[in-house]
């Protein structure tokens, strides 16, 4: 089990943070684009599973996989959103992804009185602290995978 | 009591829009920096200084004032005790606060050191208005070698 990266966006699609451990394969196009079309995917696969959901939704989307990785996603209700890609044999994480936003996220972004909202993050104890949480999670592993 | 975290937020507001001007320059039109939020914290201070020490007998040396500040003081606006306080017996004292509240979410190292004294001013006016109430005078001032750790040097007026 791995995992492969991590996006933080805020509710005007703007990618608040990007970082990634095991990644094998670039999207070869600049990374303003890269960010802009997850969001744009994302934008769109929410809209689709909140309108063709046959039953009342409780949580909305959550994840999506392939044959070779999984997409989980968290949202606020403030509208950040909080995306992990791993690999195939991680279940649902809709905890670690909380924990990334409230425990990290509003601790050292939003409480640092120098990190101006909306843009991207310069803080650098929240780049280690997210690090440093996300290698200590048990299905993050460089063996495997 | 109402969460920290609001007081942190409006701590951070007041510093944004109160950090540079000052009405009242002195001789010379010298603007003198941070005195506007020091004199905020000041008056916060005062008060605090009269409503905290309910329970507490009258403080019999300026030593007993300064380890209340480090305790009940801190106590009640960073839910912590002061970690370290040093006196060279003659009106100086250094209270040490080796993970000050307002600093912590900026980080450890040199990110942001030089725009932190400005989270200071409003804390060192708090100091000086307690020992005001509790009938001391005294100067006081911050300093932060590496965040979130910072230094408040407090000297006492003779009289």
């Amino acid at each position: 089990m791995t995992v492969h990266n991590l996006y933080l966006f805020d509710r005007n699609g703007v990618c608040l943070h990007y970082s990634e451990w095991h990644r094998k394969k670039q999207a070869g196009i600049p990374k303003e684009e890269e960010y802009k079309l997850m969001y744009g995917m994302l934008f769109s696969i929410r809209s689709f599973v909140s309108k063709m959901s046959p039953l009342d939704m409780k949580d909305g989307f959550l994840s999506f996989q392939t044959s070779r990785y999984k997409l989980h996603y968290y949202e606020t209700p403030t509208g950040i959103k909080v995306v992990m890609n791993t690999d195939l044999g991680v279940g649902p994480i809709r905890d670690v992804l909380h924990h990334i936003y409230s425990a990290l996220y509003v601790e050292f972004v939003v409480k640092n009185p120098l990190c101006p909202l909306g843009q991207t993050v310069q803080s650098e104890l929240f780049r280690s602290r997210l690090d440093s949480y996300v290698r200590s999670l048990p299905f993050f592993s460089a063996r495997a995978g | 009591m109402a969460d920290a975290v609001l007081f942190e937020f409006l701590h951070t507001e007041m510093v944004a829009e109160l950090w540079a001007p000052d009405p009242d320059p002195g001789s010379g039109g010298k603007r003198r920096s941070l005195s506007v939020l020091e004199g905020l914290g000041f008056r916060v201070g005062q008060a605090l200084g009269e409503r905290l020490p309910l329970e507490t007998p009258a403080f019999r040396e300026e030593l007993d004032a300064l380890k209340f500040l480090c305790r009940d003081l801190w106590a009640a606006m960073f839910q912590k005790h002061m970690d370290g306080l040093r006196t060279n017996h003659q009106g100086t004292y250094v209270l040490q606060d080796n993970s000050f509240p307002l600093l912590v979410t900026m980080g450890s190292g040199p990110q942001y050191l030089e725009e932190a004294p400005k989270f200071l001013a409003f804390t060192c006016g708090l100091l000086c208005g307690a020992l005001h109430t509790l009938g001391f005078q005294s100067l006081v001032t911050a300093s932060v070698a590496s965040l979130p750790a910072c230094k408040f040097q407090v000297v006492i007026q003779k009289s």
